[in-house]
This record gives C-alpha cells, sequence and structure tokens, in this order.
C-alpha cells in the first residue's frame, strides 16, 4: 500500500486538485441555479411540486448512462462532468431551499411585513437567514453526492480520482483502487466541515471566519489554474478502458512525434466505444485505435460480409469512408472474442473447441460481457452457429468476469484474444472450430479532415501495420496489467526492439 | 386619529367578515376591541396597516385615506405588536427594536441612541442589547417586542392581544408599561383582546364587536352601565377570561 502511495504520489495530487476543482466549481454552479430556483418556486407553488419532480427525475437516471448522453451534445472533459454533476446536486439544494423557506414561521412573515418590509427585503433579512440551516444541509448532502459521483468524470477524460480507480480495476491492483477511493472519501468529510464552519459564521455572522472559509473554497477552484497544468498540443490521441488501447495510443503518440513535428497528448481510459466514437465525431479526441470488427458492427452498423481479416478491413474502411473517416492499415494481431474455460476443467472434460461445449452443456454456468451478450457477433449469434443454450448466463463488467471465474462462480467467460489475463488465471480458448468470430484487428482511426490537415501522421502510424503478433500484444498487456510496468515505457520499448524509433 | 367610514371586508368567496363599521379612534387614547374569537375585531385591526385590505369604504389617518399612502411607508408609520410576540431569532435585541430605524434609514448613531432610550423606558437591563430573544423571558421578550414597534416613534400602534401568550405577573406588569407610556408618550392605541378585564383596565374606550358587527362603544363605566343583553353576559362572563 505504501508503496504504491510513493509510486504515484505525483499522480495523486493531480487527480486530487482535479477532483477538488470539479466539486467545488459543480457545488458552486449548482447553488447558482437551485437556490435562487427554490425561492421562486415559494411564490409559485403550484409548480413547485413538477419542478422538484422533474429534478427527482434526472436522480434516478444512472451517471454513467448522463454522461454517455452528454457526449454527443458538448463532447469531453471537464465540461460534461460539470454538467452531469450540477444536474444531480439540484435536487437537494432545490427541495431543502423550498421546505427551509416553507417552514419559516409565519408571525415571522407577518411581523416582516408590519414592520414595512418589502418583499425582498423580508427575504434576505429574515426568510433566507432563518432557512439557512436547512439549506445548508441540502447543500452538504449534494456535495457527497458530487464528491462520489465525480470519481465517474475520469471515463469523459475529465481526471480525477477516479482515473486511479479505472487503473486499480485495470490493473487488478486493489491498492490503486484504495488510492482512488479513499481520498475521495476525506475529501467528502472535509467538504463537509468546510461547509459546516460557513454555516456556523453566517449564523453568528462571523465575517472573519465567513472570509477565512470562503479563501478556502477560492484557493481550491483558483490554485490549478495557476499551474496551467494542460498544454495545447496539435493532435489529441485517446482510446478506450484497458492496457491495451493504452500501449497503442502511446505507441501512436512516440511514431508521431519520431517522425514529425506535431506534438501529441494522449488521454487513456475513456469508458466504452461509444464515448471515446463520441468524442472523435465532436472534435475532442483526434485519434483513437480501434478494431476492424467493431468499426463494422458498431460505428457504421453493418454486417461482415466475410471472416478473412483483409476482407473485414476493406468493407470497415470503405463504409468509414462514406462517413468521412479514415482507417489506416491494422496490426497484425487479431483481438477477436474467444470463450475460455479453467484448463482443469477443460482437461477433465476434454474440452478443445467450442463445439464440445454441446457435451457438458447442463453444467455451464457463463459470465459474459454486457456488450458480448446483445452483439449478434456474442452470444446471439453463437447459439444459432453452435446451437448452443447454456442454463445460466450472468452479465458483468469485463475485468471482474475474470475474477469471478478464478472464484470459481462461473465455468465460462467471454474473453478478447490478446487479454494477459486468460494466462494469469489459468484458462484456455476454446478454438473457434466454425470460424463464427469475425476478425478484429487494430487500426488508427480518424476524421479525414485531420488526416488532410496533417497528411505527414499516415506514413508515421503505417509503421505498425501487420506488426505486433497476438502473443507479442498479449504479452504488452500482461506487462503493464500484472508486471506493473507504465503503458508509455512498455510501448517505447517494444518500438525501439522493432527499429522503429 | 384613525376614522372607519362604513369600513367592510368581503372575502373572495363572499363571506363578510367586518360589516359596515363606523368608529373614530382619537388621538391619544386607548381604545380597545373586544368580542368572542371570529368577531372580526383582529381583521378590523389589521386593515389599518393593510395587513388586509377592507374592501369598502374608507379608513383615515389624519384625514387622509389609507390607500393613497405609500404602503411600506404607512407601515413603517404604524407600530405593530404580535401575540406571538414574533421577535425575529437570528437577531439581537438591539437588532430587533432597530429593525424599522434601518428600514426609514435613520443615522446609525441616531438609531443606537433611540435603542438606549427605549430600553430604559421600558426597564430592560442594558446588558441585554446583544442578547438574542431566545435567551430572554417571555416577558421581557414582548418588552421588546413592544419597543420594536415604538423604535421609530410612530404617533399609532396596533396591539393584537399582545400579552395573552404571558404568565399572568408579566401580563400584569406589561399592562401597566403600556398605560404609563400612552401617558407619558401620547401615542394613539389600537388595542385587540379577548379579556374583558384587560379591556377595563386599558381602554380608554372599549368597542365590542360580534359577528364582523359594532354592538356597543363607551367607556369602561358606560360598558358596565349597559343593558344590552349581549353586553351583560359578556361583562359577567367577562370578570374572568372569555372563552376564546
Amino acid at each position: 500500500m505504501l508503496e504504491t502511495f510513493q509510486n504515484r504520489q505525483g499522480q495523486l495530487v493531480e487527480a486530487l486538485i482535479e477532483h477538488l476543482q470539479l466539486s467545488v466549481v459543480s457545488l458552486l454552479i449548482a447553488v447558482l441555479i437551485a437556490v435562487p430556483l427554490g425561492i421562486w418556486l415559494t411564490r409559485r407553488k403550484k409548480i413547485a411540486e413538477t419542478a422538484i419532480g422533474v429534478t427527482a427525475i434526472i436522480q434516478t437516471i444512472p451517471s454513467l448512462a448522463l454522461l454517455g448522453l452528454m457526449i454527443p451534445l458538448v463532447g469531453i472533459g471537464a465540461l460534461p462532468a460539470i454538467i452531469a454533476l450540477v444536474l444531480y446536486a439540484l435536487l437537494p439544494i432545490l427541495r431543502n431551499t423550498f421546505t427551509g423557506l416553507n417552514e419559516v414561521d409565519k408571525s415571522l412573515l407577518e411581523a416582516a411585513r408590519a414592520c414595512g418590509m418589502k418583499p425582498n427585503q423580508s427575504l434576505m433579512k429574515v426568510e433566507l437567514p432563518l432557512a439557512l440551516p436547512v439549506i445548508m444541509a441540502g447543500i452538504r448532502t449534494a456535495m457527497v453526492l458530487i464528491v462520489g459521483t465525480a470519481t465517474l468524470a475520469a471515463l469523459v477524460g475529465a481526471g480525477g480520482l477516479g482515473t486511479l480507480i479505472l487503473l486499480g480495476i485495470n490493473r487488478n491492483d486493489n491498492y490503486l483502487i484504495l488510492l482512488g477511493a479513499i481520498p475521495a472519501a476525506i475529501l467528502a468529510l472535509l467538504f463537509d466541515f468546510l461547509l459546516r464552519q460557513m454555516e456556523g459564521a453566517t449564523a453568528t455572522r462571523n465575517k472573519a471566519k465567513l472570509i477565512a472559509v470562503s479563501t478556502v473554497l477560492a484557493l481550491v477552484i483558483v490554485t490549478p489554474l495557476a499551474f496551467g497544468r494542460s498544454q495545447e498540443t496539435d493532435l489529441v490521441v485517446a482510446g478506450k478502458l484497458g492496457p491495451e488501447p493504452e500501449i497503442l495510443m502511446n505507441m501512436y503518440k512516440l511514431l508521431i512525434e519520431e517522425e514529425t513535428d506535431l506534438t501529441v497528448s494522449v488521454k487513456p481510459n475513456f469508458g466504452e466505444t461509444t464515448f471515446v466514437w463520441g468524442a472523435l465525431q465532436s472534435g475532442d479526441v483526434d485519434i483513437y485505435p480501434e478494431f476492424t470488427g467493431t468499426a463494422l458492427a458498431s460505428l457504421v452498423k453493418e454486417t461482415p460480409e466475410s471472416n478473412d481479416a483483409g476482407e473485414v478491413y476493406e468493407q470497415a474502411r470503405e463504409a468509414l469512408a462514406e462517413e468521412g473517416y479514415v482507417m489506416l492499415e491494422p496490426m497484425q494481431f487479431n483481438n477477436t472474442y474467444a470463450l475460455a474455460i479453467p484448463r482443469d476443467y477443460a482437461e477433465a472434460e476434454d474440452i478443445t473447441a467450442i463445439s464440445d461445449l454441446r457435451n457438458v452443456q447442463s453444467d455451464i454456468q457463463a459470465g459474459f460481457t454486457l456488450e458480448f451478450t446483445d452483439r449478434e457477433d456474442g452470444y446471439p449469434g453463437l447459439q444459432n452457429e453452435y446451437g448452443l443454450d447454456f442454463p445460466s448466463v450472468v452479465s458483468m463488467e469485463q475485468k471482474l468476469r475474470y475474477r469471478a471465474i478464478a472464484r470459481g462462480d462461473v465455468n465460462l467467460v467471454d474473453a478478447y484474444a490478446t487479454d494477459p489475463d486468460i494466462a494469469e488465471n489459468d484458462l484456455v480458448v476454446l478454438e473457434d472450430d466454425r470460424q463464427f468470430f469475425p476478425p478484429y484487428q487494430g487500426a488508427p482511426l480518424m476524421k479525414e479532415e485531420t488526416l488532410e490537415e496533417y497528411p505527414e501522421i499516415e506514413d508515421a502510424l503505417n509503421q505498425l501495420a501487420g506488426k505486433i503478433t497476438d502473443e507479442q500484444m498479449s504479452e504488452l498487456n500482461r506487462r503493464v496489467a500484472y508486471g506493473n510496468e507504465r503503458a508509455y515505457d512498455v510501448a517505447k520499448d517494444f518500438l525501439e526492439q522493432e527499429g522503429l524509433l | 386619529m384613525i376614522e372607519f367610514r362604513d369600513v367592510s371586508k368581503r372575502y373572495e368567496d363572499g363571506t363578510l367578515a367586518v360589516k359596515e363599521l363606523s368608529l373614530t379612534v382619537n388621538r391619544g387614547e386607548i381604545f380597545v376591541l373586544i368580542g368572542p374569537s371570529g368577531c372580526g375585531k383582529t381583521t378590523t385591526m389589521k386593515m389599518v396597516n393593510r395587513l388586509i385590505d377592507h374592501t369598502d369604504g374608507k379608513i383615515l389617518i389624519d384625514g387622509k385615506e389609507i390607500y393613497q399612502f405609500d404602503i411600506f411607508e404607512l407601515r413603517r408609520n404604524i407600530g405593530y405588536v404580535l401575540q406571538q410576540i414574533a421577535l425575529f431569532p437570528h437577531l439581537t435585541v438591539e437588532e430587533n427594536i432597530s429593525v424599522v430605524p434601518e428600514l426609514k434609514k435613520w443615522k446609525k448613531e441616531r438609531t443606537k441612541d433611540r435603542v438606549t432610550e427605549l430600553m430604559k423606558i421600558a426597564g430592560l437591563d442594558p446588558k441585554l442589547r446583544s442578547k438574542k430573544p431566545a435567551e430572554l423571558s417571555g416577558g421581557q421578550q414582548q418588552r421588546v417586542g413592544v419597543l420594536r414597534a415604538l423604535a421609530a416613534d410612530p404617533d399609532v400602534i396596533l396591539m393584537d392581544e399582545p400579552f395573552s401568550a404571558l404568565d399572568p405577573i408579566s401580563r400584569g406588569q406589561l399592562q401597566d408599561d403600556i398605560k404609563r407610556l400612552n401617558d407619558e408618550l401620547g401615542k394613539t392605541i389600537l388595542f385587540v383582546t379577548h379579556d374583558m378585564q384587560e379591556a377595563m383596565k386599558l381602554g380608554d374606550r372599549i368597542a365590542l364587536m360580534r359577528d364582523g358587527e359594532l354592538i356597543l362603544v363607551g367607556t369602561p363605566e358606560e360598558i358596565l352601565a349597559s343593558e344590552d343583553p349581549f353586553v351583560l353576559e359578556f361583562t359577567q362572563r367577562g370578570r374572568g377570561e372569555l372563552d376564546a
């Protein structure tokens, strides 16, 4: 644990600052929207319930879905994260502002009127000060909510402590997960403390204390800006969640910077296909590694006309070109879907190919990714092609299905051919004896206009065409996921061995 | 001087809370409105500073119709004491008393001197200035309530059953204070109560109301001498406290 902390200290500080900034800015905006809205609603009681109901509905939208919906609209980075966090924080602040103001003793309102206060004077001098404890309770609830949910901001490239948590899940490193989760919890407590101080200072009208607490909060927002951490680069390379995309995007960066004068920044761990594809469309991301099979099935929504790797690439390339995208030449390895079972089980039952599963069908407890259970080139197609129907199928996150099979909770998983977890967990990949799974070769994907602006990147990236075998990719992935090496170092190492740097 | 000329209050659902009421409250007197609950006495009082607006007739203060004043200025120039006391709990005693002078934009120094003067008149310990209302006894709280009404030196003060929530000893003391203040300062006080004993003790004149109508107006002696059956019933019961 201590070792993890020391290794990741710099990263932790950066993530913490990003997290703070996201949280404070979101809370501030939420307060600026919800408090005046709450005040306005106390004067429009008829629509108050409806308005509060709407914010309650927003709160029931899963945070991941909200982030996914935001990308096509506003792109990636801090903006979609802040919008989502603000939307989540509205309900507690709005409801408590409304309730707090409504609960002010009616005789005090009459006294204020009888003293000759105008409505806004009554609001500022009497109603708001008296409702303050309830409003602050709402703000504090919102704060805890924001600090917790902000861990998901890492999925849309906004950074924060979620980066460490995602990395921890990817690298099978529980300490790294804790390194992200514990500071998030401490941060929530710290904010709660600061807000309570602020409330106390307002109630007793202790100006010195109020100024002190406000200054601390202001510094939290401004300090990171002063560091100016993100310098503009010519190109932004991104990739999906996981070690393999991170290694590949670092290779792209290294090759482009070696061969051209362009500067490149990398944004790893971008959630799933829809997130990074949305970011490419909106122009927040310039290049990302995509698989030929996925491009065909998910991006242009065509069924592969062939199972030949070259033909699948051609079909994907042509379909993408019609929509204004360029897919450069693919690498050699084929990160296709595969089915994997524990080695001892395979040996005991003499299973080597997918067809053999029919003999043990009733014993199979499958753990598949959600994507696999739904895709035509996944379980539904597999059922048709091989005539299989397993009695138990549960869906789970891609990393967690390996943990489940290691624990013995399931005895069959879908796998990606280059996952290092296959060897690490002593699993065997079953032969696709009917060649059902289409090929998935990785290749750089970008907009046509990106290539027109920087034509030199084509030659730089095509150096990878036909390179990297299944075994090599699997080994590189293992070094990052289990060997505690940085993706950048692993990428650089490989390119040097290949004589490309 | 407050004049009611054929004043009625009709609510939107058509019910009449006050029916064609006419009476005059003279400058410098304590005028008590009394009657059983729901008789319209509080409504009558609240129409003076427009917490409730009358629908027919005219209400004049020193000869000028109240609708001709700016509503906020009108209220700032009329003191108001509530049954619930209703001091602002987040403000100190001094800040509570200063509310109306501040709304009238008095100079800070003048407001401060006024608070000192008023607390002396009411016999309140100067140490209480910086205390919150919750730290005061009920009797002290309503003394501050009365001072808040007096702060900007209004000619007219409205009091809505101001002492009914207090214990008998505090109530007696505050009644004596009001009588004394009225003698010394010459304020016109419109006082609402359902306690006949209180009315007899304080009122220069008393108006008895029932069902939104005036039954009888007179001095305490005249009320006692009346042969009207409702008055008799009321005054007999009124030796003690009336059923609210």
